[in-house]
């Protein structure tokens, strides 16, 4: 039975190779996972892709010299993948593009305040948690897209105006699945009362152009292209048309405009992408320092420049684009009640038939 | 036969039973939790959301089936049994498509036919011709059952054909001899012969429709798996994801069923019969056109027309997209593939050996388990595969920290190896059938006659089995290589830090809205996929030889 007893050498000899490469090959793991405590690392968990996000961190390495290690997924995705790992995370940072995700990790009990001048100073209350434990870094507004060849801009007044009888057949939305749309709807529960909300989604799909589909660009090139009249979209994603490398796409960005709803009554709707520390973080000073830069002047005029964001930082100026565009009211509401309603919100929108 | 019954415990049923473990494991802990009493949230999914789940989801599987049947099985008709211009290109060609993942499929189409796409901006441009933009909107249901059918087409085609070319040859040249006019044949020989290849073919495919994400999503159509996705992740509620995925098990199970019964006792044997070259029959006039002018249509529709727009996004935004952090993308796909790949080779053969000499129920059980993996959609796996590595890791703890005092708590699903592991499960399966596919055609003579002379079993498999298994080890290598580079669910939800791969940035290219810059990568995987699957065709046709 030698052979045997070979062959069994053999195979284990070639699965520990095996797990041993499999190993050697999780990227910097074997780094971040011990030694480094406070020497030189944060993990953080984010569900933005801008690839500017990446020239952020960059540059937070190069003047710390902490390196940034990034996992990239959806934002409800991480947050699961955290509450799984519970107190044995490694990752110290959370960001997510939408306010309601940051309130949903601290419900969770994912979050913990983070105690800094710097981030107090430089974020409007209302753009963060109460108790510090999310922060806004960018701010979005969603906001009304129409054709001036179509519409005349004095017809377009409110979100609550357009269940009105006259947009029937003529308003793209996408899905309601999308974590913007619920947020909105979140935003209408917190201001006119869950019974209101209702019957406006309902009136909302009520008026639909055509079944949801497709992302808020699309919304407006089917503005463009004459399937519906008024679109409902974030307002980065018009720069982001404007400067796509698609020529196609700039014409249609170049053939729109860009309208605020509720200027007169409750202001426009907005959300933030923020940033939390989460309750295990092991790199918890490396993790306030990214946060800090990351709210300080440098920061956020790339995310302005680069990323056509409005920044939260009330000394940096937005993008030429957004500027043109004037100032406007926003809802002035915490942002975390997002959050609070997004279950309601998104119960309603499949209770009337908000794909 | 007594030589047969090998002892309980050797290498071949230790390792078989590990691999068989891993699979069970990972699923149980999935379904504990169906035990207790449904969450509000269910009440909610049930009352608003299942029935659009469940309609959406059959209607996408009858008809990318029913069409996938036709399409296929007409290709494969031509090409076995009909001579006519190009036919020797088309008969590799309709292999293709595979190297297209269905949901680069539908990002690619998509991007080719709106309002800012090629064919819209071209009329409106040109003539000044404004389509109705309904006409060409791809993201419905329809538009997905378009496009998996486009994709999944070659399932059917390369089965069925090599069914025909290799079972009915005689038969066919029979029936003509005996004046039977083709359409005929087709309908009353061939087909009835070949309902067990076109029911394998037609079965992969509408497993391939439901573990798709990527696709679905993209078009947000509310199937299984993207309710899978959104009701775990988005209202945190697992106990109704694995209700869902339950319920979609409960449709697998259903077509794994039908498919036994449709096929009755027969199974696909790849090339039991003798392979004769079967003379072509050469078209003539008309038919030779149309035979030719169908094959380029569904040629340029599954291959050609994506693969053309993406050379012209590429050329557009490659000095965007290529960096050097873009060559460690690469690295890292083509790692992660072929780490798993030998896994679950090795596996496989560990598995079907293990089935052949034993040939107990105990075995013929793990063979079963291990082809389930495979009709479990990724959606599933990852959440099975998750919760077991953090329940290893916190059973491992002491071990890490002898090894390492410092040691975090999670080594193992922080790695790289979870994401592994959830490839093995899921794509063991295929593996295991070239594998087994190929001990079925070496047969046990071999193995009876050496172990009768004396040889042990496992010195049998070395110098006997292993050498005559070369072709059909490469061949499962490659299809699964293939496969896990072409993967997403999985990969989206258990990479580990700092890890991106090929697949993940395209989705998220796509996501972002930008569909131009999802081109090079997209092309790399398809360009290495179909590398490999030319070495596959060549040495398949070494072995036909």
């Amino acid at each position: 039975m030698l052979t045997k007893r070979k062959l069994v050498t053999v195979l284990s000899i070639l699965l520990t190779i095996t797990l041993a490469l499999a190993a050697c090959s999780a990227p910097e793991n074997a780094q971040v996972n011990t030694n480094d405590q406070e020497n030189g690392t944060v993990n953080l968990y984010t569900d933005r892709h801008y690839d500017t996000d990446q020239m952020l961190y960059d540059l937070f390495t190069s003047e710390t010299g902490i390196k940034v290690n990034v996992v990239k997924g959806k934002s409800d995705e991480l947050i699961e993948r955290l509450e799984r790992e519970g107190d044995a995370t490694q990752a110290d940072v959370l960001i997510t593009a939408d306010a309601g995700r940051l309130y949903k990790a601290m419900e969770k009990e994912l979050l913990q305040p983070v105690d800094s001048q710097i981030l107090t100073n430089n974020i409007p209350q209302n753009l963060r948690d109460e108790n510090n434990n999310w922060f806004g870094l960018t701010v979005r507004a969603r906001v009304l897209v129409y054709s001036e060849a179509k519409t005349n801009e004095s017809e377009l007044s409110s979100y609550e105006d357009l269940t009105d009888s006259k947009w029937k057949g003529k308003l793209l939305v996408r899905s309601s699945s999308n974590i913007y749309n619920q947020s909105l709807l979140a935003s209408m529960i917190a201001i006119n009362g869950e019974e209101k909300a209702r019957e406006w989604a309902k009136g909302i799909v009520e008026n639909f152009a055509r079944e949801p589909k497709g992302n808020d660009r699309d919304q407006a090139t089917a503005v463009v292209s004459g399937e519906g009249d008024i679109a409902i979209m974030n307002t980065y994603y018009i720069g982001k048309m404007l400067s796509s490398s698609n020529p196609e796409e700039v014409k249609v960005a170049q053939n729109i405009s860009v309208f605020f709803p509720n200027q007169e009554t409750t202001g426009t709707h907005i959300n933030v992408s923020g940033i939390g520390l989460t309750k295990s973080a092991q790199n918890s000073q490396n993790a306030i320092k990214l946060m800090e830069f990351l709210a300080s002047e440098e920061a956020q005029e790339i995310f302005a420049e680069a990323n056509f964001e409005y920044p939260v930082h009330p000394d940096v100026q937005p993008a030429e684009l957004l500027k043109s565009w004037g100032e406007f009211k926003t809802q002035d509401i915490n942002l975390s009640l997002l959050g609070k309603y997004n279950k309601k919100a998104t119960e309603i929108a499949n209770e009337v038939g908000w794909k | 036969m007594k030589f047969l019954r090998v002892k309980h415990l050797n290498i071949w049923s230790v390792f078989s039973f590990l691999f068989v473990l891993g699979i069970i494991l990972s699923n149980l802990l999935v379904f504990t939790s169906l035990l207790q009493p449904p969450s509000e949230n269910w009440q909610h999914i049930k009352d608003y959301l299942l029935a659009d789940y469940i309609s959406n989801t059959l209607l996408l599987i009858t008809f990318t089936g029913l069409f996938t049947f036709l399409i296929g099985t007409s290709l494969a008709w031509l090409i076995s049994f009909y001579d006519f211009p190009l036919r020797n290109f088309y008969k590799w060609a309709f292999i293709l498509p595979l190297a297209i993942p269905a949901y680069i499929g539908a990002y690619t189409y998509t991007g080719l036919l709106n309002y800012t796409g090629i064919i819209q901006s071209f009329l409106r441009n040109s003539f000044n011709f404004h389509v109705n933009p309904k006409l060409f909107d791809i993201m419905n249901i329809w538009g997905a059952v378009f496009i998996f059918t486009l994709f999944l087409l070659p399932y059917v085609y390369t089965i069925v054909s090599s069914f025909f070319q290799n079972q009915s040859a005689s038969l066919f040249e029979s029936a003509r001899i005996l004046g039977r006019k083709p359409l005929n044949i087709l309908f009353t020989v061939l087909l009835p012969l070949a309902r067990p290849a076109i029911i394998a073919g037609v079965s992969l495919v509408v497993l391939e429709v439901l573990n798709d994400y990527g696709l679905v999503q993209y078009f947000g159509i509310p199937t299984f798996s993207t309710a899978i996705f959104k009701s775990w992740f988005g209202m945190g509620d697992i106990d109704s994801a694995i209700r869902l995925a339950a319920s979609l098990l409960i449709i697998v199970f259903f077509i794994l069923a039908l498919e036994k019964l449709l096929r009755g006792k027969r199974r696909v044997e790849s090339s039991t019969a003798k392979i004769r070259s079967i003379p072509l029959h050469k078209l003539s006039g008309y038919k030779s056109m149309l035979a030719f002018t169908y094959s380029f249509f569904i040629f340029s529709l599954s291959f050609l027309i994506p693969l053309l727009q993406l050379f012209y996004w590429s050329l557009i935004t490659y000095s965007n997209v290529l960096s050097n952090k873009f060559w460690q993308l690469l690295w890292n796909s083509i790692f992660v593939a072929l780490v798993a790949t030998c896994i679950i080779v090795f596996a496989s053969v560990i598995i079907a050996n293990f089935q052949r000499i034993s040939g107990t129920k105990l075995s013929k059980t793990y063979s079963k388990i291990t082809t389930f993996g495979y009709s479990i959609p990724g959606a599933v796996i990852a959440i099975g595969v998750m919760v077991l590595f953090i329940n290893l890791d916190q059973k491992l703890f002491w071990f890490y920290k002898i090894v390492n005092p410092e040691s975090a708590k999670l080594v193992l699903s922080m790695s790289i190896a979870m994401l592994i592991f959830a490839y093995v499960i899921r794509f063991l399966a295929i593996g295991f059938n070239s594998v087994q596919t190929g001990f079925e055609k070496v047969g046990k003579k071999f193995f009876e006659a050496s172990r009768t002379l004396g040889m042990t079993t496992t010195k049998t498999f070395l110098r006997i089995d292993l050498p005559m298994l070369k072709p059909a080890l490469v061949g499962g290598f490659v299809l699964v290589f293939v496969d896990v580079l072409k993967e997403l669910p999985l990969t989206l939800i258990l990479r580990p830090f700092n890890f991106d791969t090929l697949a993940t940035k395209v989705y998220q290219y796509a996501n972002d809205e930008m569909i131009p810059e999802a081109a090079v990568p997209s092309l790399i995987i398809i360009a290495v996929s179909l590398i490999s699957i030319y070495f596959l065709n060549k040495i398949t046709m070494k072995e036909e030889r």
